[in-house]
């Protein structure tokens, strides 16, 4: 038993109120007791907290670690550049913790959106007085006076009603008008006709009403809550990104302990082994992983919105390329929610709308043009796509007839039907249109050939035949029943009503009616949605349909656009109701699963329930109540045109063109970003390998240093920087969306990246490093074992030389990173132009740090003659040819 | 076990709410029940006269529904009138309801509502009024924890409330997530989750089923008290029963306490229930 289902004496009974309303003394009780009618964000950490976090997980505490022996060695022995590194260190840290959150952070706005739709001030009965008190102060037991165009501050269970009709679009998305009633009812309170809701509208009438729920206990603070406090967890590559520091945080720090052990144990100094383990350290560190990993993000983001897809969260890009399942809206997304008349069942037989020719008198077409919303002005039709329609077809037919409207019935959706009397030719007639199912039953005699006959049910057979045949087409169907000579009290539907239901007036005057006919509708599918579709089959991602259509339509607009092939699972919002968690999922596992005469609410179950079956979900929605949905999808898709500010700032993409083939668009190139980012850390861990040779040698072989800290950095931060940029925007490749979605356990780093990078490609560069090295040290006269200064210039050259090695290697390292399998030549070598400009700002940075004199300063390098880079140049051909070898290998396999 | 059921109201309206659960479950068990008034002496007059027509109102309620009511009004501190009576009388569960400002205070530390619960020589359940329109429960939403004392008892008094309101119950555990160090968070098929099922909670569930209650269970890892919510808000729950919390305050400071947040951001009524009858 709920409060809807009380009589409105025991209602205000069980609130301890009366139709006085509350006294101002007990109204601040219960303030006190309730708090304030508002909605509250659940808790999270503040935008200062969230920032602050970047510098705290393990990686940057890896480097604060490195950070602070640099300076402790600093103090300890100053003059070795430990103090310039330490900086270093923190530089790479706020770097890397400012690119981070860029890539994170999202203002949550849903929930100022949200606030907006709530009123400021409200009218209620306060110690039998009306009286006008802010909304905030709201508590149960309050009456509240309820007037045309104004917002609803709580939820409440009406009282008294003077033709209330209310809006709950906000809630339910649907935006029919339904009318209010004050007398007991069964079933939820959502569906409830004497229950109102915050957040929704009065749209005519008025009337009073008991509150029950403030704030928070509002159906609308449960959106609210919802909105809030989900949350779809780190992305994919979050996740990916945290394993892949993980990894290397541990991989350095134990190879600079060992490094610094051997260095120990070969009787090596203290001091020297110290800087060395840090340069391994360092060497090992991808610094400028994580800001390519952001631009590369916000590059994809770019291109999706060229695409009609805009992205809200940088990490959305490459989570839309992970999704495994596309839950859909059909009308709208699928279809192109343009309404148009197809089919017209009467007098016993199906004609096409087309041919159908009708006299001013076919009540059937009077029907569609008298029982309507819809408007023809000024040569445009407004209001909803079926009724527009249906007023379209009737105006063809017999044009515009004069009526005067008396009394109108709305719809809910508990009678799917609704009812207008009119004053025509003289008479007062009463036209009907709805659901078969709901609409049939009231009827008793059928029009057939312009006579009216007894319906038998040989006729109902018949006429729930042609009703079948049209669903299974994929038309929308209504049927249509009229009275003529109605007679009755204008003043049951006109005075006041207080405890009788309006249902039971109209459904005093809802029987007897002549069913006219059936009309069927097609919302047609937008072109490009079967080729979107088949693009989803052949990337096996699911789709699945959630629709308020019923059954039988949406299976046969699933078959025209291929969604669905075989047997489907149909799964009606009843029958939803009914199933347990447990049967859901089993349900949701099929191949084929359509959602039928399903209501928003019913998303966040299904999103939940795919979620736990390792489904990574994207979830398209539009109203307010979707927004929860959204949020807890992987990814939320709203509605650029139809979407309501809250679904938009729920979402984490934003369809501009409300298109379904736009989100097969946006997977395909999130897809294509997963695999850049994939492509770019094969070149930029590739050059780690010649970053930590070099101190190996140094430890191992007692040579002096090939190569510093801040070299290192220079190839982290600064060359390889843009050359991984030009890789994170390679167009998706013709295949990309012929493979499946990559499995959750599937690693971004996985053994064959990591080999490549470390033991082909890496390898290669070393050589070419150590012999730059060499050479110069060679051709200045060095000898195996001597002392060599540190500010001496040959040793100077030297590293500038080894550091030059790794550039040149690194140019030709990005076109064997631009494809696992794939020729550098089939890809085309001019393809991405991007390359090119990466390759020369590479370029030009090392011809800075080893030319100008700011470069030499920083970087402890010195200009080397330009013959050196001409020896150099042969292991980049090498490397490429190399790579190209190695690949052809991998083909042919 | 509840033969004898007390309802304590004051002069707010909450407790009066919640002694309609109280009288529920008096009417489902044929207990028989006390409705319980103590004025503190600094209470206004306004709150008296509030409280004693919320017992008339209830005692004739009472007498409607056939269920022996008895009144008791008092003067005195709470906790202490309260022990008397239940101690006195032999009662086996005392239904008390929170107030706002027992939320707003941090782990409810000296609060009325918390004596009551800590030191009263018998069950006591208490609610948390949060939705008026929702007079009676029809799906009760119990999360349980891995290691449940009195399970027998607990087990009890959820078939008997799902009895008393014709309701289903939906057990939800929340454990913590699976994680490696190297792999991050390991995510479990939902077949390998439920095997993961404690074996307190598959007792109580053993319970329910030998009371023929209708039940169904859900394992979701996480935060414990968020996911509560978001379960009870996701799936509309008109009832929540819970543990009382065992944790101190030094380990509610170092490891939160799921209870609290449930009791600030419940969507539903919330009934905490600590039982003292043995198993």
């Amino acid at each position: 038993m709920k409060i809807n289902s009380l009589s409105r004496d025991d209602a205000l009974r069980a609130l301890s109120s009366s139709e006085n309303g509350l006294t101002q003394a007990e109204a601040a009780k219960r303030l006190g007791e309730n708090g304030f009618n508002e909605i509250r964000e659940t808790y999270r950490p503040n935008f200062a907290v969230r920032f602050l976090k970047q510098f705290t997980h393990f990686l940057a505490l890896l480097l604060w670690v490195g950070a602070g022996l640099s300076f402790l060695s600093a103090y300890l022995h100053p003059g070795e550049g430990m103090l310039t590194l330490g900086f270093a260190i923190i530089g790479v840290i706020v770097i890397n913790a400012v690119f981070t959150f860029f890539q994170e952070y999202r203002a949550e706005k849903a929930f100022a959106e949200l606030k907006k739709l709530l009123p400021f001030n409200v009218t209620v009965m306060r110690e039998g007085r009306e009286a006008k008190i802010p909304a905030l102060e709201l508590v149960p037991g309050d009456i509240i006076l309820l007037a045309e165009g104004e917002r609803i501050p709580a939820d409440a269970r009406v009282t008294e009603t003077h033709f209330l009709k209310i809006n709950n679009a906000a809630l339910t998305g649907e935006s029919e008008a339904l009318l209010r009633e004050a007398g007991p009812a069964q079933g939820e309170l959502l569906g409830s006709a004497n229950i109102v809701f915050a957040g929704t509208t009065v749209l005519s009438g008025s009337g009073r009403a008991l509150v029950f729920a403030t704030g928070m206990s509002t159906e609308f603070g449960r959106i609210a809550h919802l909105t809030s406090a989900v949350e779809s967890g780190l992305s994919p590559l979050q996740k990916e990104i945290v394993k892949v520091t993980r990894l290397i945080a541990v991989l350095a720090t134990a190879m600079g302990v060992a490094f610094f052990m051997i260095g120990h144990l070969i009787g090596r100094e203290f001091w020297g082994n110290f800087i060395f383990a840090i340069g391994i350290i360092i060497a090992n560190v991808p610094e400028g992983l994580l800001p390519t990993v952001t631009l590369s993000l916000a590059m994809g983001s770019q291109r999706m919105a060229k695409r009609k897809a805009l992205i809200k969260s940088l990490t959305s890009v490459e989570t839309l390329g992970a999704v495994s399942v596309i839950c859909t809206d059909k009308t709208g997304t699928l279809t192109r929610n343009s309404m148009t008349a197809q089919k017209i069942w009467s007098d016993g037989r199906i004609t096409d709308a087309r041919d159908f020719h009708a006299s001013k008198g076919d009540l059937l077409m009077q029907t569609a043009l008298f029982c309507t919303h819809a408007r023809y002005s000024e040569g445009r039709y407004t209001g909803d796509p079926t009724e527009t329609a249906l007023l379209e077809l009737a105006r063809k037919n017999i044009g515009d007839l004069d009526a005067a409207f008396i009394a109108e019935i709305p719809f809910s959706p508990d009678r799917k039907r609704m009812t207008t009397i009119h004053r025509f030719q003289g008479d007062l007639v009463l036209f009907t249109k709805g659901a078969m199912e709901n609409v049939m039953p009231l009827c008793s005699r059928y029009l057939t050939h312009g006579v009216e006959q007894e319906i038998d049910d040989t006729f109902r057979l018949q006429a729930t035949q042609a009703c079948h045949h049209l669903m299974d087409a994929g038309l929308r169907v209504l049927a249509f029943a009229y009275k003529t000579a109605v007679r009755y009290d204008p003043a049951s539907l006109i005075e006041p009503n207080k405890q009788s239901s309006r249902a039971s007036v109209g459904v005093s005057l809802e029987n007897d009616l002549v069913f006219a006919g059936l009309i069927g509708m097609e919302d047609p599918p937008r072109p490009e949605v079967p080729e979107a579709i088949r693009k989803c089959h052949d990337a096996g991602i699911k789709v699945v349909m959630i629709t308020g259509d019923g059954s039988r339509t949406a299976v046969a607009i699933a078959r025209e656009i291929g969604l669905i092939q075989g047997d489907p699972i149909v799964i009606e919002g009843h029958e939803f109701n009914m199933l347990s968690d447990r049967e859901l999922k089993k349900q949701l596992a099929g191949r084929e699963v359509i959602f039928a005469r399903m209501t928003p609410k019913h998303k966040m179950r299904v999103v939940s329930a795919l979620q736990e079956n390792s489904e990574r979900v994207a979830v398209t929605g539009d109203g307010v109540n979707d927004a929860p949905a959204l949020k807890k999808a992987d990814i939320g898709i709203a509605m650029g045109i139809s979407g309501t500010d809250v679904a938009k700032e729920a979402a984490d993409v934003i369809l501009l063109d409300d298109n379904f083939a736009t989100i097969v668009n946006a997977v395909e190139e999130g897809r294509a970003v997963y695999e850049n980012i994939r492509k770019f850390i094969s070149y930029i861990f590739s050059s780690n390998i010649p970053e930590i040779v070099p101190y190996i040698a140094y430890a191992l072989l007692k040579i002096p240093l090939p190569l510093t800290v801040m070299q290192i950095l220079a190839v982290d931060l600064g060359t390889d920087m843009l050359p991984a940029l030009a890789l994170g925007a390679e167009k998706p490749t013709p295949d990309l969306m012929k493979q499946p979605p990559r499995k959750p356990d599937e690693r971004l780093l996985n053994f064959g990246l990591l080999g490549r990078a470390y033991l082909f490609l890496g390898p290669i560069e070393a050589a070419a490093a150590m012999f730059g090295f060499f050479y110069v040290l060679s051709t200045g006269g060095w000898q195996w074992g001597s002392e060599m200064p540190a500010n001496s210039v040959l040793y100077l050259q030297a590293t500038t030389s080894c550091l030059t090695a790794i550039i040149i290697t690194q140019t030709a390292n990005i076109f064997a990173c631009r494809s696992f399998r794939e020729s550098a030549f089939r890809i085309g070598l001019f393809s991405n132009r991007l390359i090119f400009i990466g390759i020369a700002v590479e370029v030009l940075l090392q011809l800075f740090i080893v030319y100008h004199p700011w470069g030499n300063r920083i970087f402890s390098t010195y200009a080397i003659a330009p013959g050196i880079w001409l020896v150099l140049a042969p292991f980049a051909l090498f490397l490429f040819c190399a790579e190209e070898a190695r690949k052809a290998v991998v083909r042919s396999i | 076990m509840y033969k004898k059921i007390l309802a304590a109201v004051n002069g707010h309206l909450n407790s009066e709410i919640a002694a309609r659960y109280a009288l529920a479950l008096a009417k489902h068990l044929a207990a028989k029940l006390y409705i319980c008034f103590v004025a503190q002496k600094d209470m206004s007059q306004g709150d008296r006269r509030a409280a004693e027509d919320a017992m008339k109102r209830l005692f004739h309620e009472a007498l409607e529904m056939r269920v022996r009511a008895e009144c008791i009004a008092e003067i005195g501190d709470p906790v202490t009138r309260i022990g008397r009576v239940v101690r006195h009388e032999g009662i086996g569960l005392a239904v008390v309801s929170t107030r706002r400002e027992d939320i707003e205070k941090r782990f409810f530390t000296g609060t009325t509502a918390r004596s009551l619960s800590l030191k009263l020589p018998c069950s006591v359940a208490l609610v948390r009024i949060v939705h008026s329109g929702r007079v009676h429960p029809k799906k009760i939403l119990v999360p349980l924890k891995a290691r449940i004392s009195h399970v027998s008892e607990y087990a009890y008094f959820t078939a008997t409330m799902a009895r008393t309101f014709g309701s289903k119950v939906f057990i939800f555990h929340a454990p913590k997530k699976v994680t490696r160090f190297f792999q991050g968070e390991i995510h479990l098929p939902p077949q390998d989750r439920e095997q993961l099922l404690p074996q307190d909670i598959t007792r109580f569930m053993a319970q329910l089923e030998k009371q023929g209650v209708e039940h169904e269970s859900k394992l979701m890892p996480g935060g414990t008290g968020k996911s509560i919510t978001i379960e009870a808000f996701a799936k509309r729950h008109d009832l929540i029963i819970m543990g009382a919390s065992k944790r101190n305050l030094f380990s509610s400071l170092l490891r939160g306490n799921p209870v609290e947040y449930v009791l600030r951001e419940t969507p539903c009524d919330l009934l905490l229930l600590t039982p003292r009858h043995e198993d």
